[in-house]
């Protein structure tokens, strides 16, 4: 009777400590949660705000903790995220780099961490640091704006292009590409071209200086919205702006209504949340076991012209009626 | 005394074999020659997809009128099977072929009117902008994993476009008339978001001027 008793509680001890177990086993999973690291160049342009939000909030809608990091456009602050992010155990990087060069050292950084990277938008220079690399079709996007810049000035006419930061690829992705086109036709020529940084306010005193010394200019192509609404503001106070055509690029809420109220002629229209979510799904089928992913993934950028502009809204696709 | 002699010539001796092991001289030009052809050329690469894959697999290529009619009816099934793209997003391409008759000779395309004994359609022929990944893209026989850098798919775009503008339409362009009737093979993009079957516009791979 003794012994039968006995039995019955070494049975009832190992079903309870299977219970127990069971329940830790649970609890260890959702402590072992993934975490994603946002890392984003600056949270001072929408257009970055939503690319970091948009990836922070796709993580998280696949399961993994996400957290988003400013790098102020610098990049040892850059760096510093870097660091914080390996040294806090994140599994995963979203990157938007602040410096196409000067950034490779921090991905090769976490990599040597065992930390996948995945860049978004701008691209770093090197082959094989990131896991992959989602970017805009920023040359694309800009043989379409430089097609319809020489039917707009019918092959004709003088113009000047304001540059993006120096350093970064994108600037020169989207001048190429524009060139590509514009530089077919002798008619038209291009009198000064000059960096803005991709700041509205250095773009509005770069195109004062502009119009001081070229006042018979008819176009400015400008490689951001950013550029392109300081550039406008200024043709604005100087009394040109019916005379001069502004060209921008990026799909800007702003922007997208100055093509609708016929104040700017066109833009490229990025597609911001669809590099965020496809740089989450990436991580995501990284985590699952992936490895074989396409270094250089571009998303195509589509012209937005004052014809076309109700099919869309800031930063992408107006709904369908 | 003797042995250390000894030692002195071994070391010197290894030391001479490791200098003249760790030092080679080489022609600047030959490396110069080496490194030029490890560079990617645009232009010999889309030479050579255009005589060994565009050209043959232009008998691949969809009648325009057909494929205008299946989008009307299931718009994604024929954007999957018969579109390509190297990037992801809605700008999509089809390799299309048609004959028709030209109704307009403009300064930077010429209009043609497709008909068949159910349809009519116009669309336009680029010839003046010649521009973009349309044929590049089209055939679906190019790997974005072929390429280490961004701008060398750009540049076989270029390159692609340029043998259209240089060796395509000047031929055609010096005899095409208005009323002529024409055959062409070419690549057109669509905006699968945002169909719009009204604005169709071919970049020409071949086009010719029929009796």
């Amino acid at each position: 009777m003794l012994r039968l008793f006995a039995i019955k509680n070494i049975f009832t001890i190992t079903l309870f400590s299977l219970v127990l177990f069971a329940g830790c086993k649970t609890d260890t999973t959702q402590d072992q949660k993934k975490k994603v690291a946002v890392i984003v160049s600056t949270l001072n342009n929408p257009w970055f705000v939503v690319l970091a939000q948009t990836a922070a909030a796709k993580a998280e809608a696949l399961g993994y903790e996400a957290k988003i990091f400013d790098s102020q456009n610098n990049t040892s602050l850059e760096a510093d995220n870097f660091d914080n992010a390996i040294a806090s155990g994140y599994n995963a990087i979203l990157f938007n780099p602040t410096d196409a060069d000067g950034s490779v050292v921090n991905v090769l950084k976490a990599k040597a961490a065992g930390v996948p990277v995945f860049c978004m938008d701008r691209e770093v220079n090197s082959t094989d640091a990131a896991t992959s690399q989602i970017l805009s079709d920023n040359y694309s996007g800009c043989v379409a704006i430089g097609k319809y810049f020489v039917e707009q000035m019918h092959k004709q006419g003088k113009y000047v292009e304001i540059l993006g930061l120096v350093g970064d690829n994108n600037t020169w992705n989207r001048s190429k590409g524009f060139h590509s086109v514009v530089d077919v036709y002798p008619g038209l020529k291009m009198v000064a071209q000059q960096s803005a940084d991709f700041d509205r306010n250095k773009a509005m005193e770069t195109m004062e200086t502009m119009l001081q010394a070229h006042p018979e200019i008819n176009a400015v192509f400008c490689g951001n919205d950013a550029m392109a609404s300081g550039a406008y503001q200024a043709l604005v106070a100087a009394g040109k702006a019916n005379d001069i055509k502004v060209f921008g690029f990026d799909g800007a809420e702003d922007v997208v209504n100055s093509i609708k109220d016929k104040k700017i002629v066109a833009t490229g229209m990025q597609f911001p949340k669809v590099i965020a979510q496809t740089a989450a799904n990436d991580a995501d089928e990284y985590f699952k076991g992936k490895r074989d992913f396409p270094k250089k993934m571009p998303v195509a950028v589509e012209l937005v012209t004052q014809e076309n502009v109700n099919e869309y809204m800031g930063y992408g696709k107006a709904p369908n009626p | 005394m003797k042995s250390k002699t000894i030692k002195y010539i071994i070391a010197i001796a290894v030391i001479v074999v490791i200098a003249y092991n760790s030092v080679y001289f080489k022609k600047l030009d030959e490396v110069k020659a080496v490194e030029t052809a490890k560079e990617f050329n645009a232009a010999t690469y889309a030479q050579n997809f255009w005589n060994n894959k565009l050209l043959p697999s232009l008998n691949k290529a969809i009648e325009l009128t057909q494929l205008t009619a299946m989008l009307s009816v299931d718009t994604a099934k024929i954007f999957e099977t018969y579109s390509h793209a190297l990037g992801i997003g809605n700008l999509r391409y089809f390799l299309v072929k048609g004959k028709g008759q030209i109704t307009a000779v403009n300064e930077d395309d010429i209009s043609v009117l497709l008909q068949t004994d159910i349809t009519k359609q116009t669309i336009t022929i680029a010839t003046e902008y010649v521009f973009g990944n349309a044929v590049r893209d089209a055939t679906g026989l190019i790997d974005i994993n072929e390429f280490s850098n961004t701008m060398d798919f750009n540049n076989v775009s270029a390159e692609l476009n340029k043998i259209i503008r240089e060796k395509v339409l000047p031929s055609f362009k010096s005899v095409v008339k208005n009323g002529n009737a024409i055959e062409f093979v070419g690549a057109i993009e669509l905006n699968k978001e945002h169909l719009n079957l009204s604005k169709i516009e071919v970049v020409p791979v071949e086009i010719k001027v029929v009796q």
